[in-house]
């Protein structure tokens, strides 16, 4: 076992000459190449990150410049944000995906006057910004495929760049060390752009205070070791990225290893078999959607074993995880269990040397959260932002629950406003300010340091945070009591039948339901119990279905009636909708969320039946096909009542 | 408010499509300028006469293949357009004319003393091994490529004394076998250097993830991708290509013919291709010759054969490719 040694140093720059002289045989960053993986060490990465600065100095940067960044997670490119942030210069990573025209958005607005892409599709891109862009003025490009036809002059290869510096730091021996000792705690260490649903994007400024404290204060809490592994394989312009492999990798000590690309992640995550993982709740689905359907279509007897085993893991895993008391017997099972399929599974999927697996960023199912701790992954749960450098609140080892995000970090103030519900922290993680929106800035940080989150949340019994939504989605009913639309349709969601689902209830005397079936799901059950349907609208209108539903309805209340701050939100009648909720019709956006204010309007008729008593009622739609004509749909929807259950304040079920 | 962003949005759209036009501009342009030049013929096909039986496949038809250059072979059905590959191949024997390839005229060669020459090909159906995956089929592309260290030893020293050959070679070639076998010394040098190309090739076609990947369960675009890594793996100077964007949507059209283009730019492939999709052919290739019935009807740049009436009345003004 491997010590927990943080680095000493103010700006990564500084860490990085703490490590290359304590840790420098140590493995620092990895990558792929001809299907072979090179290893850096940390003395090697500062001699590449050296060479970077001065080479970044040679073609004109200063302190105080900002140096775009663009492509996949690549050493070259996380050695460009050190080397530029080692000789004062601000990195603004941007989204490899981004268009040319979201791009030239920030370019623009962060006054870019340098760009480091990763490929010829980056370069392209920058290109075509340049024309429209006056601050940016050259390009450095990593990967030379397709780039032997580009000479313009403000355009450079890395090969070029590490040359220039090599000529430069001969010139200039001292150069390097005097930069680094410039810069402190207090100094810009980046500009993330966050992704922004509405308007533009907001550039969050982050010091090395921010970064460095952040990344340190994980690392003593979670114990991360020099030996630890991770996969680099999220975006570099989420703040993410930037704790787990640059602030947490630099202060810990660890190897940060990145894919060969985006495609290949899962095999990568086989053959490093990393010890520290983390993964936004739908990759985790992915692999467990992929196990299930491997599961189906292997022999009996696998599948029996699988089944039974899994079956004891939720039983005996999760309980161990806890800390709870298991049985001799049972924990002979599990050990036999661990030998024949949860060994061999997590080995097939990466997962064998993980020690610690979070996820964050959406609710994530709690069988998908319980299939994981099943098979003995210490999976835990946390809740952060950009603005707060990511931490906020994590769930400690012996205290995960699949619905809460944890408690507050330490060092991490947490309070919840009284009246508006709305979750708002302090720490030593808190942003300095968005670049040149001086509104925003004050709109979201208050004087004395506490930002608002925008989400509503709440402390449980158990004196873990809850979030349930966002602020504004937040309504009440007509007793008083607090309405969040979002935290029930997750809970729904969680149901393979339920595709997508909206829930009303502000200002109304009880909660309903909207729900369109999932069409796949709903047939593949159809086709196995010999139901037949022409259509997904005959699927909708099946006693069965609606029974199935209801049910799935029933057991969400009995839930909600457990807790007394949600008790009032039981879900009193629904309807099945006779069509799918579309983005064409611009019920949902283009990443799937529901617009609910449109959504209500639309279904104005289908609502007020839903509050009006009705048990039937007929609606005509108009919708948009995808090659962009027009139709009606219509049908007979039926309203359906579900029990609900008495919680504590006793209140009649409708 | 909403209309100053309204305007703004319909000014950002031609905006952007102006740069999207030059950069394409920008892009054909430079290849023009940057590619390597078209050197001197490689490949002559002369007054090549091929039947079977009674039947006449190909009729007194000469052309020639110029170094570095992408030579598209088109035609309607039956024209004998992979007769003619089949031809250059060594797979098929003309009863009259001559080939001369890189200055020497070819006598009846087999076909994989074709490919030991430097001329590699791809199939119009798929023909990988579908059990094996990407990376071995790509490694047997390299079987022309491996000698054995103790052969290739014995070559350069003691081959030109009869009897010395006579005696000893069994002795060698049981050394490279047994060496082969147990993948020892220089022959763990040697797989070495031969799955470095082979891996150089993978990334350069983007396939590093289906590496491992038997073939057989690729879906067919990729199939064709991996034909052509295998065929690269040979280190060709000719690569002849039999329909290799047939069956394939637009975008897996658009991914190839990148491919090709990029082939031909990086490695300085020289290339010969049949194709029935015009568009295709017509922006990717330097030449055309045009095949009709066994006869050759035309030949010269895409845009000389595009006007030629007689290809026109042949192939082009006939709907071949669009049923109904």
């Amino acid at each position: 076992m491997a010590t927990v040694r943080p680095a000493e140093g103010d700006t990564f720059a500084q860490i990085l000459e703490w490590n290359a002289e304590n840790r420098g045989k140590l493995p620092a960053i990895r990558e792929k190449h001809l299907g072979i993986w090179q290893t850096w060490t940390w003395s090697m990465v500062r001699e590449e990150i050296r060479l970077l600065a001065h080479g970044l100095s040679d073609i004109g940067v200063k302190r105080g410049d900002k140096v775009a960044i663009i492509g996949d997670n690549r050493p070259r490119l996380y050695w460009s944000i050190v080397a530029a942030q080692a000789i004062g210069a601000v990195p603004v990573p941007m989204y490899q995906d981004a268009a040319a025209k979201e791009m030239q958005f920030v370019v623009d607005h962060a006054e870019t006057r340098f760009a480091i892409a990763e490929d010829q599709e980056q370069v392209d891109k920058l290109m075509e910004t340049m024309d429209l862009c006056e601050s940016l003025e050259q390009i450095v490009y990593s990967d030379p495929r397709g780039m032997r036809n580009y000479t313009e002059d403000y355009i450079h290869s890395f090969d070029s760049l590490e040359e220039r510096g090599r000529a430069h730091m001969q010139a200039n021996p001292s150069f390097y060390n005097d930069e680094i000792a410039k810069s402190g705690s207090d100094d810009t260490a980046i500009f993330l752009y966050t992704s922004g649903t509405t308007g533009n994007p907001k550039g969050v400024v982050l010091t090395f205070k921010n970064l460095v404290s952040m990344g340190r204060m994980s690392v003593e809490l979670e114990k991360l070791a020099e030996d630890e592994d991770t996969l680099a394989y999220l975006p570099l312009a989420w703040v993410g990225d930037n704790i787990f492999s640059i602030a947490q990798s630099y202060v810990a000590g660890f190897c940060v290893n990145c894919p060969e690309s985006q495609a290949t992640v899962l095999q990568d995550l086989r053959e490093i078999g990393p010890t520290y993982f983390f993964a936004p709740p739908r990759i985790f689905e992915n692999v467990l959607t992929t196990v299930h359907v491997r599961m189906e279509d292997a022999g009996r007897l696998k599948r029996g074993l699988f089944d039974r085993c899994m079956k004891l893991a939720k039983r005996v895993g999760v309980a161990k995880l806890n800390g709870h008391p298991v049985s001799m017997l049972d924990r002979f099972k599990y050990w036999l269990g661990g030998i024949f399929v949860y060994q061999p599974l997590k080995n097939a999927l990466g997962f064998s040397r993980m020690r610690r697996v979070y996820t964050a960023g959406e609710a994530i199912g709690p069988d998908i959260f319980d299939f994981y701790r099943a098979l003995g992954l210490n999976m835990k749960q946390l809740y952060g932002q950009t603005e707060s450098t990511v931490f906020v609140t994590m769930q400690p080892d012996d205290e995960v629950y699949p619905d809460t995000v944890g408690i507050p970090c330490p060092g991490v103030e947490v309070k919840v406003d009284e009246a508006t519900g709305e979750v708002l922290y302090r720490s030593s993680g808190v942003f300095k300010e968005y670049y040149r929106n001086p509104e925003a800035t004050a709109e979201a940080k208050t004087d004395d340091g506490w930002v608002h989150t925008g989400d509503a949340g709440f402390f449980d019994t158990k004196k873990h945070l809850k979030i349930i939504d966002r602020a504004k989605d937040v309504g009440k009913l007509n007793d008083g009591a607090m309405f969040a639309p979002k935290y029930l349709e997750n809970k729904l969601k969680f149901f393979p039948f339920i595709r997508e689902v909206v829930t009303f209830g502000d200002q109304h005397e009880f909660v309903t339901a909207m729900i369109s079936i999932d069409p796949d799901a709903v047939g593949n059950w159809a086709e196995r119990n010999n139901v037949s349907y022409a259509s997904y609208r005959e699927l909708t209108s099946k006693e069965t279905v609606y029974e199935i539903i209801r049910e799935n309805l029933e057991q969400v209340n009995q839930e909600l009636a457990s807790d007394p701050a949600m008790a009032s939100s039981q879900i009193h009648r629904f309807v099945l909708l006779h069509k799918e909720l579309d983005a064409d019709d611009g019920e949902l956006t283009r990443t799937r969320k529901v617009r609910r204010r449109f959504v209500a309007e639309r279904y104005k008729e289908v609502i007020d039946a839903l509050y009006g008593g009705a048990s039937e009622i007929h609606v005509e739609i108009e919708t948009t096909f995808e090659d962009g004509r027009t139709g009606v749909s219509a049908g007979d929807l039926l309203i359906v009542d579900v029990p609900t259950v008495a919680a504590a304040p006793a209140k009649a079920a409708a | 408010m909403t209309m100053t962003q309204q305007d703004a949005a319909a000014e950002a759209v031609p905006a952007s499509a102006d740069g999207e036009g030059h950069l394409a501009e920008h892009d054909a342009t430079v290849r023009e300028a940057h590619r390597r030049a078209i050197g001197d013929v490689m490949l002559e096909v002369d007054n090549i006469t091929l039947r079977f039986g009674g039947v006449k496949a190909i009729t007194d038809v000469s052309f020639n293949i110029r170094e570095h250059e992408i030579f598209a072979i088109i035609g309607p059905n039956g024209a004998g357009k992979t007769s003619m590959l089949n031809v250059i191949n060594g797979f098929y024997h003309p009863q009259d004319g001559t080939i001369t390839y890189k200055g020497n005229v070819r006598q009846r060669m087999r076909p994989y003393e074709v490919a030991m020459g430097g001329i590699a090909r791809t199939f119009q159906n798929v023909a990988l091994f579908r059990g094996m995956s990407t990376l071995d089929n790509m490694m047997a592309g390299r079987l022309t490529k491996m000698h054995g260290a103790a052969e290739r030893a014995f070559d350069k020293s003691l081959a030109d004394i009869p009897v010395v050959n006579f005696l000893t070679y069994p002795f060698f070639w049981t050394a490279d076998f047994l060496m082969d076998a147990f993948y020892w010394g220089p022959y763990q040098k040697e797989e070495e250097r031969h799955r470095r190309r082979v891996e150089e090739i993978i990334e350069f076609l983007e396939i590093v993830d289906i590496r491992r990947t038997p073939v057989g369960r690729l879906p067919y675009g990729l199939q064709k991708r991996v034909e052509l890594g295998r065929a690269l793996a040979m280190d060709p100077q000719l690569l002849l290509l039999d329909e290799p964007m047939a069956g394939m949507n637009v975008e897996e059209k658009e991914d190839m013919s990148r491919f090709i283009i990029d082939v031909n730019e990086e490695f300085g492939t020289t290339m010969a291709l049949i194709e029935h999709d015009m568009g295709v052919v017509m922006d990717i290739s330097d030449r055309v010759v045009v095949l009709n019935y066994g006869r050759k009807l035309g030949e010269g740049t895409p845009d000389v054969v595009q006007k030629n009436q007689d290809v026109i009345d042949a192939y082009l003004g006939v709907s071949h490719d669009r049923p109904g």
